[in-house]
């Protein structure tokens, strides 16, 4: 079974900041393959351009939106595989469950703690070794 | 200015273009004046017209603050960074001169390592202590753009008020109520006052399993 650690991630989100911080957070969880994408269409093309292996993205961004992102993941071949943790502060149930819905691997709001961060994380990449 | 002739405007001497029916200028100037009447007579004119000049200088305050609060968290992410470098430092120079007590107290003590030790720590935990200051100094933003915001958020609440008046007054009674639901919302503030949103990260997990996942 893969760990969190062998992984390489792509985290989205328009704020450099927020970039920063859950760069930072992976990399005391021992995640150091860490890319970074300002907003979903820079992330697709960078997943279509490279291998990763998990995604973190936030939803409200210019140009694609988290949403338009998972579909567009969720609707191709080579990429629906991928786990993708939305991490937002979109807290409206109707978000969460379209989501769920569209494929998402795990659902945040802000502000969140490491500890969920630590959380989700291990609990999808458990999960993609249970059905690898 | 003088008008000598009345009928020189109601019938142009060589039309660019075929002329309109007169009937469609005469509407649209009555539903000009209408619109205009209404508005007037709604007091939402002037009002109106004095917030949207303030929008400039909204957009400009809310770029100070964009950037103020963009400078501070990246001054503590970078104090963060170069604190946590300092600490490892220690954490391994304690780890070494622990083991090297442990093999031959005397020696550690007579080759000088555990006074550089103690002279290394003192360093490192000024230097620690300069980045916890500029930390500190980093949260003045708050205060800042607390003041700007304040100004902003009294701007628009009285655009808001003046453009609620007008859709109250312009929209259609079976429109008034309709919510755009296609748009993003981005954080609330306050999530115990509605039923439509999450307060926390447990009622996403509690959602998300009552839905299977």
């Amino acid at each position: 079974m893969s760990q969190a650690t062998d992984l390489k991630f792509l985290v989205v989100d328009d704020f450099a900041t927020m970039r920063r911080i859950v760069r930072g957070l992976l990399k005391e969880m021992g995640c150091h393959n860490v890319e970074e994408a300002e907003d979903g269409a820079v992330a697709l093309a960078r997943l279509k351009a490279q291998k990763f292996d998990f995604v973190v993205c936030d939803i409200n961004m210019p140009n694609m939106t988290g949403f338009d992102l998972l579909k567009a993941v969720k609707g191709d071949n080579m990429l629906k595989h991928l786990p993708v943790l939305m991490v937002t502060a979109e807290a409206r149930k109707e978000d969460i469950v379209l989501a769920a819905q569209s494929g998402a691997a795990g659902y945040i709001v802000k502000p969140f703690t490491k500890a969920t961060l630590e959380e989700k994380v291990t609990k999808i990449v458990q999960k993609m070794g249970a059905t690898a | 200015m003088t008008m000598n002739n009345g009928s020189a405007l109601a019938e142009p001497k060589a039309p660019a273009a075929p002329a309109a029916p007169a009937e469609v200028f005469q509407q649209l100037g009555l539903i000009t004046r209408q619109l205009h009447d209404a508005l007037v007579q709604l007091g939402v004119m002037p009002k109106l017209q004095q917030a949207a000049d303030g929008l400039p200088d909204a957009r400009s305050r809310l770029n100070y603050i964009a950037r103020k609060t963009g400078e501070a968290a990246d001054k503590v992410l970078n104090s963060v960074d170069s604190a946590k470098l300092e600490h490892t430092h220690i954490s391994e120079a304690t780890r070494r001169i622990a083991a090297d007590i442990v093999a031959d107290p005397v020696k550690a003590v007579a080759s000088g390592a555990v006074m550089n030790f103690v002279n290394d720590v003192e360093s490192a935990t000024h230097r620690i202590d300069l980045h916890l200051t500029d930390i500190m100094m980093a949260q003045d933003f708050h205060d800042l753009t607390g003041q700007v915001v304040a100004k902003v958020v009294t701007l628009a609440g009285e655009l808001e008020d003046n453009l609620v008046k007008l859709l109250v007054q312009a929209a259609p009674p079976e429109q008034a109520h309709k919510v755009e639901l296609g748009i993003l919302h981005g954080p609330v503030v306050d999530p115990e006052a509605r039923s439509d949103v999450v307060a926390n990260q447990g009622e996403v997990d509690d959602l998300l399993a009552s839905l299977g996942f």
